[in-house]
């Protein structure tokens, strides 16, 4: 169940060594709710969306990420349930399209018959065989996002969601994003493609300076 | 891996001519070298990309919900079965360019897997403590080598006593223990060190 | 933050004295019926050995603290120790080195001790090179407390290891004369004084050491803590105006 809250962040901080890049974030966001996260080269956003994800420990302030705190072990319950697509594919080169979908489901504990459909849905299904390390950056994110329709997930976020895909991969983008949010969930996405974006997200915020505007 | 191996087996065959070729002298010492080979080279394989995740890779592995002790365990048991590859193939290499006799095969297969095992379990251990990075990956052989000095006695040992017929139990015990600790280790450290 | 380290001056009386009292028993100490004056060198040599292992000792059980606690206190002692443990195994090897030649007629020999002590020397050589490449304090700390523990745990192996190894391959007599028993008290007193010297130098080694590494996470956390710009600050906007070449 998907609470009311899906992110909650107080006065958040990151470092790296003695260098803020984060400072004194300070983010809600409800279940259902799309929201578009804009900022300048370098400014932070994919720390911020690290620390949403769980997988950067914040230095400073509290927060929680649906219901986990930030800084203990629960997080890791509530890992399965977020999906993130970076800029950089987190696909395994030398396996096919097919076996990191494979992989992808097993550890989840998904039937494997999904791979193929969820294929099919993002229009790979004839390159299933392909190997990820030979396909193209476009063909490596809809593959990603194949993953992510197999894997029911209550918060997406997404990192340059819309760059290297045709016109038909950035409507599948919307709709992934859409029916999280129409199940509860909620999404954040990063971009530096104002229009896109504020197409489908609820608001935006601006990272400026370590902080959200 | 299809560079380490020919690396591994083009040291093999520079030995002879830094201490000379006496065919006595290399069949003797044959066995020592071929693990010191394993041990040095190995360590290479074991962190090499082959086994080892981007950054990328691994968020996307813990957001499936992937234990990080099982992460470790699982790139262990690949770089081992990699290593395994590398020890037989320059062991082959070996046995022809020194010419001393395989004995106790059942043993030496326990020898391998043990040995390969253990380079598997502290190499992984090593990259998750140095995490990613140039000067990380060149620190893990210095971090390796010295723990891994159990396992180089324990496998030349275990061939002198198999040529002398010896016991070789402490010496399989005590291989086996290093791969204990090692396996302990990085299982119980595998959380905290992904956080970092 | 205090702007300096305090200049306690205890330290610096204990060591002198210490030194003195081992340095004044050392010289008037009988030379070796075999050894002649070379027995002298032990009386640094194996202090330098039992502090080494000491450090160690120390580091692993400072890194096992810092892992329950996650106090950054418990690392700056880890981290003192095995710098200074590091420094007494090198010198300890060294000094074994030179009373090898002339004693045995060679630098090194394969004795279990021995090669055990290099080998930890490059266990922790190791551990402090791992220190050296993680930037932020609390990273490190706990990279650098598994790193301890583990070697530590693994130098009971290694240990077990060589040792059976050197029983089953014993050097040559005539390279590996048994080490003298110590039967003139003066000897003793001696030994024990530069026991005593060189833990009085430990104990002040590490109060400098680990008030260095205070100061030096104080001003990282004073540091984060200050007006400082974020890591986006240094991307400004292009400006294709200014220093544009004609294409």
């Amino acid at each position: 169940m998907i609470a009311a809250t899906v992110i909650e962040l107080r006065d958040i901080g990151v470092t790296a060594g003695s260098t803020p890049i984060l400072r004194g974030v300070d983010l809600s966001v409800g279940g259902g709710e799309i929201v578009g996260l804009f900022g300048a080269n370098g400014a932070g956003k994919t720390t911020l969306l690290r620390v949403i994800a769980t997988l950067l420990r914040p230095a400073d302030g509290r927060g929680t990420v649906l219901g986990a705190d930030l800084s203990g072990d629960e997080r890791y319950e509530v890992r399965h349930r977020i999906g993130m697509i970076g800029h950089i594919p987190g696909l395994y080169p030398e396996l096919t399209l097919g076996e990191n979908l494979r992989f992808a489901a097993r550890v989840a504990g998904i039937p494997s018959d999904q791979v193929e459909e969820s294929l099919q849905a993002v229009g790979l299904l004839g390159a299933i065989d392909r190997q990820a390390g030979a396909s193209s950056h476009g063909m490596q994110r809809r593959a990603e996002f194949a993953r992510e329709l197999m894997i029911e997930r209550d918060l997406l976020l997404l990192d340059e969601p819309h760059a290297a895909l045709d016109q038909d991969a950035v409507e599948l983008v919307n709709g992934l994003v859409g029916k999280i949010a129409a199940n509860g969930g909620a999404a954040i996405l990063v971009s530096h493609d104002r229009d896109r974006v504020t197409a489908v997200a609820d608001r935006s915020v601006e990272l400026v300076d370590g902080s959200l505007r | 891996m299809w560079v380490t191996i020919p690396f591994g087996a083009m040291a093999l065959l520079l030995i002879p001519l830094a201490i000379g070729t006496d065919a006595v002298l290399l069949e003797r010492i044959g066995p020592g070298l071929y693990w010191v080979i394993v041990m040095l080279f190995g360590v290479l394989v074991s962190v090499g990309r082959a086994s080892v995740e981007t950054g990328a890779q691994r968020d996307a592995s813990s957001l499936l919900g992937l234990d990080p002790a099982a992460g470790y365990v699982g790139r262990s048991i690949s770089a081992a079965g990699l290593l395994i590859v590398f020890e037989l193939v320059v062991g082959a290499v070996a046995v022809v360019l020194y010419g001393f006799d395989l004995i106790g095969i059942p043993w030496l297969a326990a020898t391998l897997i043990i040995v390969a095992a253990g380079l598997g379990l502290l190499g992984s251990l090593a990259a998750s403590l140095v995490g990613s990075g140039s000067a990380g990956s060149a620190l893990v052989p210095l971090l390796v080598a010295p723990l891994s000095i159990p396992l180089l006695l324990g496998a030349t040992q275990a061939y002198e006593g198999l040529r002398l017929g010896d016991s070789i139990l402490p010496w399989m015990l005590l291989m086996a223990a290093v791969v204990l600790v090692a396996a302990i280790a990085g299982v119980l450290t595998a959380r905290p060190l992904q956080e970092s | 933050m205090p702007s300096e380290i305090p200049n306690r001056s205890w330290p610096w009386v204990a060591i002198g004295v210490s030194v003195a009292v081992a340095l004044t028993l050392a010289m008037i100490s009988p030379a070796d019926a075999v050894q002649g004056d070379l027995v002298r060198i032990m009386y640094v040599h194996v202090p330098a050995a039992w502090l080494a292992y000491l450090a160690f000792a120390v580091t692993l059980v400072c890194s096992a603290g810092y892992l329950f606690t996650k106090n950054l206190r418990w690392d700056r002692l880890a981290a003192s120790s095995a710098e200074i443990g590091v420094y007494f195994t090198g010198l300890a090897i060294a000094l074994g080195m030179i009373w090898a030649r002339p004693t045995w007629g060679v630098w090194w020999t394969w004795d279990a001790r021995l090669t055990l002590t290099a080998i930890m020397f490059f266990v922790y050589v190791g551990y402090l090179a791992l220190r050296r490449t993680t930037a932020d304090p609390r990273t490190r700390a706990g990279r650098a407390a598994v790193l301890g523990i583990v070697g530590a745990v693994q130098i009971p192996l290694v240990h077990f290891s060589v040792v059976w190894w050197r029983t089953l391959h014993q050097p040559a007599s005539i390279l590996r004369p048994d080490g003298p028993a110590i039967q003139d008290p003066i000897m003793r007193w001696a030994l024990l004084a530069g026991v005593i010297a060189f833990s009085v130098i430990y104990t002040s080694l590490m109060v400098k050491r680990v008030e260095l590494h205070r100061l030096n996470d104080a001003i990282h956390l004073a540091e984060r803590g200050e007006a400082r710009p974020v890591a986006g600050a240094s991307v400004a906007a292009p400006n294709l105006d200014e220093g544009a070449r004609d294409v």
